[in-house]
């Protein structure tokens, strides 16, 4: 960890936890207004996407190891993730649609995007960037 | 929004690239002219190698 990190830890985790919790969060936490709205945007435009493409959320399942890789990359997500859980009739998707393969890809980039910019608002919060 | 939403394969994979190179040219680059030319690099790579692997697959059967 570095020594800003060290020294502020507290700030930095926030700002992870922020960034998880909602896309581009943890960037207006720190301070970076129009990169957050920007990345909000984004992410939450892909996860949109792969909903609307009846694309599925990964749960884990016994006997499909892989499950759970991709459920840790749909509950990237954060609250976008929950919320669709808690709102759509179906969310396994409806794999019988021409769109389910993409909207799958569209989810798990997602959840991967936003852990990635996780780990951006880490490095943001322990002056590694700028 | 579904309505909105393109069916046509080609047209999907271009929402995707588009979506893709748009985060990462903000996530990765600072300047504006270094995240245009980082945009449109991811953005070729995707679409144009997207396009290279299906034609790589078209001599198969389905």
């Amino acid at each position: 960890m570095s020594e800003i990190a060290a020294a502020s830890p507290g700030r930095a985790w926030t700002a992870v936890l922020l960034a998880w919790v909602f896309p581009g969060a943890g960037h207006w936490f720190l301070g970076r207004r129009k990169r957050a709205i920007a990345y909000a945007v984004i992410v939450t435009a892909t996860f949109l996407v792969g909903v609307s493409f009846q694309g599925r959320l990964y749960s884990p399942e016994a006997g499909a190891p892989l499950t759970l890789l991709a459920t840790f990359a749909v509950f990237g997500s954060g609250i976008l993730n929950i919320a669709a859980r808690l709102l759509l009739d179906n969310p396994h998707g409806a794999i019988l649609s021409v769109t389910y393969e993409y909207g799958c890809a569209f989810l798990l980039t997602a959840g991967l995007m936003n852990l990635l910019l996780m780990l951006d608002a880490y490095d943001i919060a322990a002056g590694r960037k700028e | 929004m579904a309505a909105l939403l393109p069916t046509d394969h080609f047209l999907i994979m271009l929402v995707y690239a588009l979506l893709v190179s748009t985060f990462f040219s903000l996530l990765w680059a600072g300047e504006r002219r270094a995240r245009l030319r980082l945009f449109a690099k991811i953005f070729g790579a995707l679409v144009l190698g997207g396009l290279a692997v299906a034609w790589l697959m078209y001599p198969f059967p389905k």
